[in-house]
C-alpha cells in the first residue's frame, strides 16, 4: 500500500497552478476532509500564496521565466499543513511541526516513512545500534585528565595531523552529526557535561539563524 | 489477505443521556482488534534477542528461574524463528548470535551454563542484544530484545532518559524493546518508560517461579500482536469538549495519543469525559468523532480505522441498566491514577498519605462496583490493591510496594494483564 505522494519524489512543478492541481490529487486520494467549513478542502492558488506568506510552505528555489517552481518537498509541506488541519491542529502547532523538516521528517509526519524507509534502507537500526556503542566504548579509555576541549566551531579549523588519531561521526538524529576525534574523552562531571550540552545548542541555534 | 479492523465501540453509563441540563459524560471507547484467525494465518516470525542478566545479585533462585524460562523459550519457538542470547554483568557475551530456532537442544545446553557473577552493564548488553538481530531485521514479523534484570545500571550509561530516548528511536528503526524487572531491586523507573517508549511490554515478576507464566504471556502477545505504532485522535463536535481521558497517554508529537500495541484477544478500554450544554430532548446528537491511527503486524504501510458517536437525549433514563463495563473501566482507571499518585507520596517519604489513598480506592471500587461485586475482574482489582495496601504496612517492603503500585498502574492504563 503505497502512499499517494510517494510516486511525486523527485518532481518539480513549474507554475502556481501546476501545483495547486498536483497536490488537489494527492488531497483527494489521501481523503483528508474537512469538518468544519473554515479551512478551504482544496488548496487553489489563493490558499498557497497564503501559506508561502505565513511561512507554512518555504518559497520557491527556483524561477523559470515568471514561474515560480516547485518541487516535492514543497508538496510535502502543502499536504502536511492539509492532514494537520485535518486534525484540528491550530496554525501555531502546524507551523512547528512542518518549518524547518527534510524532506524524511516530513514523510514521516505523513506516514510514508515507515513503507519508504524500511524498504530501502533497513539498516538503519544496526547503524543506529553501532552509534550508540560508540561512545560508551571511549569510556574505558586510559587517559589522563581530560582535555580543555575547543568551541566546536574552531575544531575543524585547527584539525591535528597525527596519524594516530581518527574521527568517527556519530548520528544524534536525522540531520545531526557528531563528529568526534578517536582521543577525545567526553566530560565526567555533571557540570561540565552540562556546558558541553548547552555550546552543542547554541551551536545548533547559531546555524539556523545564519541559514533563516 | 484482506485487511481487518479493530472493532470499536462506544458505551455511556446508560445507553441514553439526559436532555435539558448540562453535564459530564463518561464515555468508554473499547478497541477490540480481530480474532487470530490460527487456521488460515501463518504465525508472525520472531527474531528475538534475550539479553539476560548475569550479575551477582541474580544468584540463586533468579538464575536458575531465568535460566528455566530462557530454555522454555528456545522450545516454544519454530524453527522459522530466530533467537541469539546476550549475558552481561560488567562484561556483556553474546551466548550465541541470531541464528534459526534448528538446535533447539544445543542453544539450551547454551543457556543451561549461565552463572551470575560481577555488576550491570545493562544498557550495553541492551545495545548488543540489539545488534545480534539487526542484520536479518524481520518486514513483517517481530524484531525485539527482552532484557532480563534484577539490578540497576551501575556500568557505561546510566542515565534514565537517555536510555529511555535511546529505546524508542530504536523502536522507529524496526526494533522494539520489552523488560522484565526481577525482584524489589531493579529501577522500575527505567524499566517501564524503556518498554513503553520501546514498542513493548513491561512486566514485574515478584517471586522467581512467575517467571516462566510471564514469558509465556510476553511470547503469547508476540504470536498475537496485531498492530503497533497505534495512535488515536478524539475530535469532539461543536460545543462538547473533551474534559479528561483517564488513561492518561502520552502524546505523539503531532498531538495524538499514542496506544500501545493492539494484541488480538485483548481489547482496550479508553475512558473519555466529555462536557456538554444541554441538548434538546428527543435528538440525537453527534458527540464524537474518533480516527484510530496504526500498522498491521504483517503489513508495512500505516492503516486507519474512523468512527463516531451519537447518542439519545431523553428526559428520563432511571429504568435504563446501568452498563457495568463503563463502572468498571472508569474506577479501575482512577485507581491507577490513585495508584501513581501514592507512588510520589513513596517518593516524598509520606508512606502514611500513600497508605491513605490506597485505602480510598478500595473503597470507592467496593461502593462503585458493589452491585457486580462478584465480578473476577473486580475481585481481582481489590485483591491487587489489598495486596499492595498490606505491603505498604510493612516498611521493609517499600521498594516493592512501589513496584507493585508502578505496574499496577501500567497494567490498567494499557490493557495489559500480567
Amino acid at each position: 500500500m503505497k502512499h499517494p505522494v510517494e510516486r511525486e519524489r523527485g518532481k518539480k512543478y513549474v507554475g502556481l497552478p501546476e501545483f495547486a492541481r498536483i497536490s488537489e490529487e494527492v488531497l483527494s486520494e489521501l481523503g483528508i476532509e474537512q469538518k468544519r467549513g473554515t479551512v478551504s478542502l482544496v488548496p487553489d492558488e489563493r490558499t498557497i500564496r497564503y501559506y508561502l506568506a505565513e511561512g507554512l510552505i518555504q518559497p520557491a528555489d527556483e524561477k523559470q521565466g515568471t514561474a515560480s517552481v516547485f518541487s516535492y518537498k514543497h508538496l510535502l509541506q502543502l499536504v502536511a499543513v492539509k492532514k494537520l488541519q485535518a486534525e484540528h491542529l491550530p496554525i501555531r502547532k502546524i507551523r512547528e511541526l512542518v518549518t524547518g523538516k527534510d524532506e524524511q521528517q516530513l514523510e514521516s509526519l505523513l506516514g510514508v516513512a515507515a513503507s519508504g524507509r524500511k524498504g530501502t534502507d533497513d539498516k538503519e537500526a544496526k547503524r543506529y545500534l553501532e552509534s550508540l556503542l560508540a561512545p560508551s566504548m571511549s569510556f574505558g579509555g586510559i587517559q589522563s585528565a581530560p582535555q580543555e576541549t575547543a568551541p566546536l566551531s574552531s575544531a575543524a579549523e585547527a584539525p591535528r595531523r597525527d596519524s594516530s588519531v581518527s574521527w568517527q561521526r556519530v548520528e544524534i538524529e536525522p540531520g545531526l552529526e557528531l563528529h568526534i576525534r578517536s582521543d577525545y574523552k567526553p566530560p565526567v562531571a555533571a557540570a561540565r557535561t552540562k556546558g558541553l550540552t548547552e555550546r552543542i545548542r547554541t551551536a545548533i541555534s547559531r546555524y539556523w539563524r545564519e541559514r533563516q | 489477505m484482506t485487511q481487518q479492523y479493530p472493532k470499536i465501540e462506544f458505551f455511556t453509563t446508560r445507553e441514553k443521556l439526559l436532555a435539558g441540563r448540562e453535564q459530564t459524560v463518561d464515555v468508554l471507547i473499547r478497541i477490540t482488534p480481530p480474532d487470530l484467525d490460527l487456521e488460515n494465518t501463518k504465525r508472525t516470525p520472531l527474531n528475538l534477542s534475550i539479553v539476560l542478566d548475569r550479575s551477582g545479585s541474580m544468584a540463586g533462585d533468579k538464575m536458575v528461574r531465568a535460566r528455566e524460562a530462557a530454555m522454555y523459550c528456545v522450545d516454544q519457538m519454530l524453527p522459522t524463528d530466530r533467537l541469539s542470547v546476550v549475558v552481561f554483568d560488567d562484561r556483556i557475551d553474546t551466548l550465541f548470535p541470531s541464528e534459526p530456532v534448528a538446535n533447539k537442544k544445543s542453544m539450551k545446553d547454551l543457556i543451561s551454563r549461565i552463572d551470575a557473577r560481577g555488576s550491570t552493564a545493562l544498557h550495553e548488553a541492551w545495545v548488543r542484544g540489539g545488534l545480534t538481530i539487526s542484520d536479518l531485521l524481520l518486514e513483517r514479523g517481530i524484531n525485539r530484545v527482552l532484557l532480563i534484570t534484577d539490578g540497576q545500571a551501575n556500568v557505561g550509561i546510566t542515565s534514565t532518559d537517555e536510555i529511555v530516548t535511546q529505546s524508542l528511536a530504536l523502536f522507529q528503526r524496526g526494533i522494539s524493546t520489552s523488560t522484565i524487572g526481577i525482584g524489589a531491586d531493579f529501577n522500575e523507573d527505567l524499566l517501564l518508560p524503556m518498554a513503553q517508549s520501546g514498542g513493548g511490554n513491561a512486566w514485574h515478576v515478584v517471586e522467581p517461579q512467575d517467571m516462566q507464566r510471564i514469558f509465556q504471556v510476553e511470547l503469547d502477545g508476540l504470536v498475537a500482536q496485531f498492530a503497533h505504532t497505534v495512535s488515536l485522535s478524539l475530535i469532539p463536535s461543536d460545543g462538547i469538549r473533551i474534559a479528561d481521558v483517564l488513561n492518561d497517554f502520552e502524546l505523539t508529537e503531532t498531538g495524538r495519543y499514542r496506544l500501545p500495541n493492539l494484541q488480538a484477544g485483548s481489547s482496550l478500554d479508553i475512558v473519555v469525559q466529555l462536557k456538554m450544554g444541554a441538548q434538546a430532548l428527543g435528538s440525537t446528537v453527534r458527540l464524537l468523532d474518533l480516527r484510530m491511527g496504526f500498522t498491521p503486524q504483517d503489513q508495512k504501510a500505516a492503516d486507519v480505522v474512523k468512527s463516531a458517536f451519537s447518542v439519545e437525549f431523553v428526559d428520563s433514563n432511571d429504568d435504563l441498566a446501568v452498563n457495568p463495563e463503563v463502572v468498571k473501566a472508569v474506577q479501575f482507571l482512577m485507581n491507577a491514577r490513585a495508584r501513581r499518585e501514592a507512588m510520589d507520596r513513596i517518593d516524598q517519604g509520606d508512606f502514611a498519605a500513600a497508605r491513605v489513598l490506597i485505602g480510598q480506592s478500595i473503597a470507592a471500587t467496593q461502593v462503585a462496583c458493589a452491585p457486580f461485586a462478584s465480578m473476577d475482574e473486580v475481585i481481582e482489582e481489590c485483591a491487587a490493591l489489598e495486596e499492595v495496601a498490606q505491603s505498604l504496612d510493612d516498611r521493609n517492603q517499600d521498594r516493592m510496594s512501589r513496584k507493585k503500585l508502578a505496574y499496577g498502574a501500567y497494567s490498567r492504563r494499557t490493557g495489559k494483564i500480567s
